[in-house]
């Protein structure tokens, strides 16, 4: 039998030894193609629950396994490879748009992966509304909402088997927020791309494969 | 005929604290608020270089291998803590690391310079030994108390463009590639400053101090190239081999930083 593509087990986090937990005891499986929508108020664990899962912080309490794997065992760069993470504040490097959707590319890991053609780059913008942006602009000088959308950009044109992200439309206008939803759906959908999406926003996704959970009160439930 | 080195009396050595009333006057009528600053200094620098005088006339004296190597583990040892102090850092443990590079790069430039370039014999003659060792420990010291408090810094304001690298597939290596030359840079650029400037700004110190000795300034300049050469050399060393050491301990074993903003 296949094992899940992710599945985390009584997993629990303090920021400090002796501090009460944000959260303890969750459990999570996440089968490959699932649209895994977390809600709940700021503050309760959402972001640091993702970022546990992609290993940029560590956990003491319970097990994370990918593809049946102990997530320790997974080499970190190999692991981020598979399973990407993007922040609610999206960071831009310096230097243009068209930098910024191919420095990963540069990544050794990523060197076997094709880089996107010019004309996958121009769609890309136009799909996600920044058209009038065009490749060569600072990315710098973009608005939070701008950037917000590149750096989905830059994770989905790396083609990861899941997508972690976290608010990925806070700083989106409510039309290009459901465009950016829109997409994520279709992504999931017509493309079996796993997704993680923490929110504390109303939003539900569609479609038979999407599960909806509440973090709260340092517990995740199913909704 | 070499000119003979012309004595200072303690008369005339009081003579030149005219300079410090000098220094006294302008603090106090300007309100600088540094006398208290300037009577400590003056009196520390005598105290200091009057104990190092007797403490060298000994150590010359007594030309033993494991004394002198007893007090080239103490210049180190007193460089790292100098460090310490300079980059105030508590989540990275870098200093031990920091103490055994310092201490294995000025031993091997020390040796060289002394034993091989100078070619004085034994190698460890605390003469050439000890100054040579002295200079080494404390130029590097300070390019890397500076490259260090950069990496910290650097790093911890880039925390988020670090974290967004690591996430797209970079290694430790590559998210942290621009800040780690960056603080390289930053602790050498003294001593490649200091390679333009000699001779043209300003005569070094070590080489001004032989010239008032009486030496040669051909032979004077020989010294100082080897010095300048030896610094640079060793600030290299030191910098590239303690930083990677520490950008290491910078990230956990899930490549993931461990400095918190």
């Amino acid at each position: 039998m296949t094992p899940p593509l992710l599945q985390i087990e009584h997993l629990g986090f303090s920021h400090a030894p002796g501090m009460s937990p944000l959260f303890e005891d969750v459990d999570l499986s996440v089968e490959k193609g699932d649209f895994i929508l977390i809600r709940g108020a700021s503050g309760t664990g959402k972001s640091t629950l993702l970022r546990l899962v992609c290993r940029l912080a560590p956990y003491t309490r319970g097990r994370i396994f990918f593809k049946g794997e102990p997530l320790e065992k997974i080499p970190p760069v190999e692991l981020r490879s598979m399973v990407t993470y993007v922040a609610q504040i999206p960071s831009m490097a310096s230097g243009s748009v068209r930098h910024n959707l191919l420095f990963p590319f540069s990544f050794a890991v990523n060197r076997a992966r094709k880089e996107p053609s010019e004309r996958t780059l121009l769609e890309m913008l136009e799909l996600f509304f920044l058209k009038d942006v065009g490749l060569e602009r600072e990315a710098s000088t973009l608005s939070i909402g701008q950037q917000q959308r590149l750096a989905l950009m830059r994770a989905i044109l790396l083609e990861p088997e899941m997508l972690l992200l976290d608010e990925p439309t806070s700083a989106l206008d409510a039309e290009s927020a459901s465009m950016v939803l829109r997409i994520v759906e279709r992504l999931n959908r017509e493309e079996h791309r796993t997704v993680v999406m923490v929110t504390h926003s109303a939003y539900l996704p569609e479609g038979e494969r999407s599960r909806t959970y509440l973090l709260e009160n340092a517990k995740l439930r199913l909704l | 005929m070499t000119p003979q080195i012309v004595e200072i009396s303690f008369w005339q050595l009081l003579l030149g604290l005219t300079f410090i009333l000098i220094a006294q006057a302008v603090s106090f009528v300007h309100h600088l608020g540094l006398n208290r600053d300037i009577t400590i200094g003056t009196v520390r620098t005598f105290l200091q270089l009057f104990l190092m005088g007797y403490a060298l006339t000994f150590i010359f004296g007594a030309r033993n291998l494991w004394f002198t190597l007893g007090i080239f583990v103490v210049m180190a040892v007193s460089a790292s803590f100098i460090v310490r102090g300079r980059v105030k850092e508590k989540e990275v443990p870098y200093i031990l690391p920091t103490f055994l590079t310092m201490f294995v790069s000025y031993f091997v430039t020390a040796v060289f310079v002394s034993g091989l370039i100078v070619g004085v014999s034994p190698w460890w003659e605390p003469r050439y030994f000890l100054p040579l060792g002295g200079m080494v420990i404390g130029n590097s010291m300070s390019a890397l108390a500076i490259a260090l408090e950069r990496l910290f810094r650097e790093m911890r304001q880039q925390r988020d463009l670090i974290e967004t690298r690591l996430c797209l597939g970079a290694n430790y290596r590559e998210a942290s590639a621009e800040i780690f030359r960056n603080a390289i840079s930053a602790g050498m650029i003294p001593s490649i400053n200091a390679m333009m400037g000699v001779g043209l700004v300003f005569i070094p110190g070590m080489m001004a101090g032989q010239i008032l000795a009486g030496a040669d300034p051909l032979q004077a300049i020989r010294y100082q190239i080897i010095i300048m050469l030896m610094l640079v050399g060793s600030t290299a060393i030191t910098s590239i081999v303690t930083m990677l050491i520490v950008r290491k301990r910078c990230f956990g074993s899930g490549e993931e930083l461990r400095l918190t903003p």
